[in-house]
Parts: C-alpha cells; sequence; structure tokens
C-alpha cells in the first residue's frame, strides 16, 4: 500500500516507532544502542507532537531509563552498562518530565554530575573525558532548568563562553573559532533563551543568515552551500521561533519538502527524499512540522523540544512564537 | 542516518538478510557481553584492551568502548610499559581511528579519541643535552596536520576535520605560523570558490594576525576585496562570497569603501539583472552609509534606491519577501534604518 506524500502519515509514523523496539534480532538495532536513550526521547516526543503519547509503554520507559543510571558518577549512559554522558542525561531527565516522573530522580546526584561539566572556561564538557562543545553548554542549561536548578549555575561564565563562539555571520560554532552550523545555533539560541540572555544575538545578521538556509526545493540546509536535510527544519525553525522571524522562510515550500521525506511504506521521516527513515529524523521533521503550523499536530516548545503546554506548566515558557496552526 | 537510499527489499531478500546477519549479530552481541563484563570487572589487561579493539573495528560509535580502552591504557598498560612502548601504543591507535575515521569521518567519538592519544604522548626519555624532550610530541603533531590535510581534501566541508584542525593548530608544540594558515585557506578557497568553510577560516586567521600587527590591516582588506571581487565575478549566486564581503564591510565605517564597493556590486547587478545576491548586498550596504554617513550623502536617494530594490527582490526571491517586507518599513524612518 502506498500513500500521497502530501498529508502527513500519522498512523504510520506512529507504527513505526512502536516497531522500532521489536527489531532485537536485527544487527543495526544493536549496533546503535549507543543512541538508545536519545532514541527514546526522539520517538516519545514525536509521539507526543502527533497526539499519540500513549503509544509506547510508559511504565516500561521509565524502567528502562532508571535502568542506565550510573550511581557511581550520578549521570545517565545510553543503555545500561553504558558509561554516563550527558547526552543521554539530559535525554533520560526529558523523558521522565515527559512522562511526570521526575520522581524517580534523585536530582541532586543529577545536577550535581552536569555542574562537575563545566570547565573553567564556561563551556560543558560531555563527560569526564572532557571533549567540550556547546551543544553540551545547552544541554546542561536546559537540564537544570527543567530540574528547576538553574540557580546553581555560573550564569556568566555560562553565557561568556557562548557570546565567545559567535561569528560575524551571526551564527554560533562549536567552539571559538569554530565555523556557524544551524545545530549549534540552535543550542546557543536556546541555552541564551533559557538564561534570558537574547541580548547576546545579533538578531537582524543570524535571522538574515537563517532565512538563507531555505533552498529553492524548500529544503533548509546547516551551512551555506551545503544539501538540505529534514533535521535543519527543526534546528533552523526553531532558532528562528526564539527571534520570532519564521515567516522569514516559505513554510509552504518547507511543508512539502518535509512531507516528500516521508516513507510511504514502512512510516518514519528520512534526510531526504528516497533515503531511509530513522527516528531522528522523523522527530525533527515532526517538530519542524509544528512550528510550522501544520494541521492536527500540538504545539511543541523550540526552546526544550518539549510538548509546549508541558513547559508552559512548569512555568518554564520563554517569549518565542512558531507559526500559527492551520486547521484542516 | 544521512544519505542512505531507500530500498525496497521483497519479505524473502528481508528474511535472508536476516538469517546472514544471525552469526555476526550473535558474534557481536558476545564480544558486547565480553567487553562490558571485563569493564565491569575493572579489568585493565592486554586481553581486555585486545578486545575492545575487536569491538571498535565493529563498531567505532561505541563510546564506552572507547572511554573503557583509555583506562586500560592509564591503569594497566602505561604503567608496565616504556615511553617508546607508550609511544608505539598510541601510534596503534592513531592507526585505529583513521581506518575508523576513513569509513565513518563524522562520528565525533572517534576525534575525541585520536586527540586524547596525541595530548598523552611521552616525553622523549634519556636526552640529555643534545636534544628536544618534546621531540616526538612534535613528530606525531605535525604528523595529525598532514592526516587531517588529507581528510579536508576527501570532504573540504567536513567540520568535524575544521574543527580537528583548529585543534591541532592550537596544540601543535612549534605552532605553525599563521601566514602558512592563510595560504592553506587560500589554496582550499582558489579549488573551491563555495567552500565557505575555508573563508570562514579566512576570517578568523586574518582577525588575529591584524590585531597583532602581522600585517597591515588597511593593505591586507584591499587584496581581500580583490580576491572576493573575482569570485563574485565568477559566480554571483554563491552565497559564500557574499557572506565574506559582508564581513570586510564590517560596520561600514569607511564612506569611501562602502560608495566603491557599491559601485562595483552595482556593476555586476548590470550584468546579472536578477542576482539578489547582488540586490540584497545593496540594500545593507546603502542603509549602513545611511545609517553612519547621512551627513555626507543623500539620503532621499539612499532610501529611494532601497524601497526599489527590495521590490525587486520580492519578485526574485518570492518565498523570503516577508524579510523584505520588514526592512521595507524600517528604511522609511529617519535615523532608525536598522
Amino acid at each position: 500500500m502506498s500513500h500521497e506524500l502530501n498529508s502527513l502519515l500519522i498512523p504510520l509514523h506512529v507504527s513505526y516507532i512502536q516497531n522500532l523496539g521489536k527489531n532485537k534480532d536485527d544487527l543495526m538495532y544493536h549496533l546503535t544502542a549507543h543512541l538508545r536513550m536519545n532514541a527514546i526521547y526522539w520517538g516519545l516526543t514525536a509521539l507526543c507532537i502527533m497526539g499519540h503519547r500513549e503509544a509506547l509503554d510508559r511504565d516500561e520507559m521509565i524502567d528502562y531509563v532508571m535502568s542506565c543510571w550510573d550511581e557511581e558518577t550520578g549521570g545517565f549512559g545510553a543503555h545500561p552498562d553504558h558509561d554516563a554522558h550527558i547526552l543521554s542525561t539530559l535525554s533520560a531527565i526529558q523523558i521522565l518530565v515527559t512522562q511526570d516522573a521526575i520522581e524517580r530522580l534523585d536530582i541532586n546526584r543529577v545536577v550535581k554530575f552536569i555542574l562537575s561539566l563545566q570547565q573553567p572556561s564556561g563551556v560543558f564538557a560531555g563527560d569526564s573525558f572532557g571533549e567540550i562543545d556547546t551543544r553540551f553548554t545547552y544541554i546542561a542549561v536546559n537540564a537544570l532548568s527543567l530540574l528547576g536548578r538553574l540557580k546553581d549555575l555560573d550564569v556568566e561564565k555560562t553565557v561568556n563562553y557562548i557570546v565567545q563562539c559567535r561569528n560575524f555571520d551571526g551564527g554560533f560554532g562549536s567552539r571559538i573559532g569554530a565555523e556557524s552550523h544551524a545545530g549549534q545555533v540552535f543550542v546557543c539560541c536556546a541555552a541564551l533563551t533559557i538564561l534570558d540572555r537574547l541580548d547576546a544575538i545579533d538578531t537582524s545578521m543570524l535571522s538574515w543568515w537563517l532565512a538563507e538556509r531555505q533552498l529553492p526545493n524548500g529544503g533548509l540546509n546547516g551551512r551555506p552551500e551545503k544539501l538540505e536535510d529534514v533535521c535543519y527544519s527543526f534546528w533552523v525553525l526553531s532558532s528562528l521561533s526564539m527571534l520570532k522571524k519564521v515567516h522569514y522562510i516559505d513554510s509552504d515550500k518547507l511543508i512539502s519538502f518535509i512531507l516528500s521525506a516521508q516513507d510511504p511504506e514502512g512510516g518514519g521521516i528520512a534526510d531526504r527524499p528516497g533515503d531511509m527513515p530513522d527516528v531522528f529524523h522523523t522527530h525533527f521533521g515532526v517538530a519542524g512540522l509544528s512550528l510550522l503550523g501544520y494541521p492536527g499536530l500540538v504545539d511543541i516548545d523550540p526552546v526544550y523540544c518539549m510538548p509546549a503546554a508541558l513547559i508552559e506548566k512548569m512555568g518554564l515558557r520563554k517569549g518565542w512564537q512558531a507559526l500559527e496552526r492551520r486547521t484542516g | 542516518m544521512h544519505g542512505v537510499r531507500r530500498a525496497r527489499q521483497s519479505k524473502e531478500a528481508l528474511e535472508a538478510k536476516r538469517r546472514k546477519e544471525q552469526s555476526k549479530l550473535r558474534d557481536y552481541l558476545a564480544l558486547t557481553d565480553d567487553v562490558l563484563t571485563r569493564k565491569k570487572r575493572n579489568e585493565w589487561s592486554r586481553e581486555a584492551l585486545h578486545a575492545t579493539t575487536q569491538l571498535l573495528q565493529v563498531n567505532p560509535e561505541f563510546y564506552t568502548v572507547w572511554n573503557y580502552r583509555r583506562r586500560i591504557l592509564i591503569n594497566g598498560v602505561f604503567p608496565e610499559s616504556t615511553p617508546e612502548q607508550i609511544k608505539d601504543l598510541l601510534t596503534d591507535d592513531l592507526s585505529l581511528t583513521m581506518e575508523a575515521l576513513k569509513i565513518h569521518p563524522k562520528v565525533y567519538w572517534i576525534w575525541t579519541h585520536r586527540g586524547w592519544c596525541l595530548n598523552n604522548v611521552p616525553s622523549r626519555p634519556g636526552i640529555s643535552d643534545d636534544g628536544d624532550p618534546r621531540g616526538w610530541e612534535k613528530e606525531l603533531w605535525n604528523q595529525e596536520l598532514f592526516v587531517v590535510e588529507k581528510l579536508l581534501d576527501a570532504d573540504p566541508r567536513n567540520f568535524h576535520a575544521w574543527s580537528y584542525r583548529r585543534l591541532v593548530l592550537e596544540s601543535m608544540p612549534v605552532p605553525k605560523l599563521e601566514t602558512s594558515e592563510l595560504a592553506y585557506t587560500t589554496r582550499k578557497i582558489e579549488s573551491n570558490f563555495s567552500n565557505f568553510s575555508a573563508w570562514h577560516q579566512r576570517s578568523k586567521v586574518l582577525s588575529s594576525l591584524w590585531s597583532q600587527g602581522k600585517l597591515d590591516e588597511t593593505k591586507s582588506k584591499e587584496e581581500e576585496f580583490d580576491l572576493v571581487h573575482n569570485a563574485m565575478y565568477t559566480d554571483p549566486k554563491d552565497q559564500s562570497v557574499w557572506i565574506y564581503h559582508r564581513w570586510l564591510i564590517g560596520s561600514g565605517d569607511s564612506r569611501d569603501i562602502l560608495e566603491r564597493e557599491i559601485a562595483i556590486i552595482q556593476s555586476l547587478l548590470e550584468e546579472e539583472p536578477d542576482s539578489k545576491w547582488c540586490m540584497e548586498s545593496l540594500v545593507h550596504y546603502k542603509r549602513l552609509l545611511l545609517r553612519n554617513h547621512a551627513s555626507s550623502v543623500v539620503t532621499s536617494t539612499l532610501t529611494q534606491d532601497c524601497i526599489k530594490l527590495l521590490d525587486q527582490l520580492r519578485k526574485v526571491d518570492p518565498g523570503r519577501r516577508a524579510r523584505y517586507n520588514e526592512i521595507g518599513k524600517v528604511v522609511v524612518i529617519p535615523n532608525c534604518v536598522f
């Protein structure tokens, strides 16, 4: 059975996500175990945005997340017996918050783990081996905010490093000196938004750079003169939402591009039309469509990349603006 | 997953593939189990090191195993090795990661492990007064710059490789001259004008050379304008060049430069009447004239020019018309051009 690619195939994507956990005799399933915690967060969030939160078993998910907690460091690994890392730690927190199960967490230990990763320069490392990246800074800021513990963060030091990663084009890189990249622009803008420091952004320059990510086929790229990819739909759009400039791009063309990257047979969304789908692109494709006001979807918060109603209920909503939800 | 084409396979073909994979899967799970069991026992033996090699050759994205490997080396293997042996072990790991990078050039963990190896190269022992104790470090870091150049030849936009290149440049015991890094970006740009990664790197190197007074800023900027004019005339659709040009202009403090560049772009626009980038840049630079040099320019003419250009932009680039509309609204307000 094949579908036309002019609408979001919600039931098909829901079953695609449900089936991801059932491929345990598939080698690829095991080769990607290091991404499992992120994958569950991507799957769960995509389901929430499509209005099917209950499609994955809540208790099983929470038990799995807790089985990845590393007692020794206080952080979460990507899978049981995998080392704690800040990447899987944020996903674990996001899953627990989304499933209203934060009481399972030893908040003090997790906060201590996260804060231990801040370097003297202000940037965060991913784990004790010290790889640094502004992605990890965003993760720390997001996680501490969700846990209600931003007061424990040295905000000046944190912001100071991010500002040093700002380039002349208005964008941000992964480290001081690194080229602007839409994914890094998202993490830096979102961290600054959470810390109420949007004044550190050159809005007119950056919104120009972001608007120019759209290519003639409607898709967005992550850097000048690169190919389009569905995942940038979220990173560029979320940044534009924080700057209140989503209308700077052609939303109809981007919606068509994301829809054309769906797999009409097995479900899921790929990086671009005709490619193999995966849960990462499915999540970012659906999240992008939500920010574009695609009908029938639930609002996503572009700063935390979680259901907007949940963030609002926690009192964490910032002043972003997505496109108005379309009807029918 | 990026760039893997979707192929429809019959149920039978999928089943056959699955059966074929079963033995691979069993081996992989057994190896994973073996490594993680040793890890839980805090085993730092050479057998454990060997097991991590095998596992990482199958799955170089398994970050926990890279971590464990480093712990084995630090806690078990290095303490019983001579400095020569440590150097050889690290050289082996550089080869292991090189093989992995050839297949997975965008996996963060592999790059991280290379950096760790180089940071752990021992000082050369037994040097009295005739040698350099940092000889090995120099040798390996120099070699690393060569390696990263090979990787950037294979993919000139790989941002992992560029980021790693900056790390190598910062870490080399004998720093490479920044003027030679400038020459490297010239080579990369000349082989492909649309390589924005190289333009970006160039902007960083030049800023550093100018601020240290190693290059005369005014003279050097003129050379950059020549380079960029050449590029914009070669391919006026390439946004890398226009973004770099905007950096050269910066906040537009020099009226002479602004007016000269506006004239050059204006004549390019006459040759390429639909060039969106010419129009977009002209609007920006004319607005800079209005903002910074209002007392010495004819503001009404410039404002009218901007309004006309924005009208054209809405036609040639309708997808971004909302942005042109917003600029159009502010450009007519005196003293409020941004």
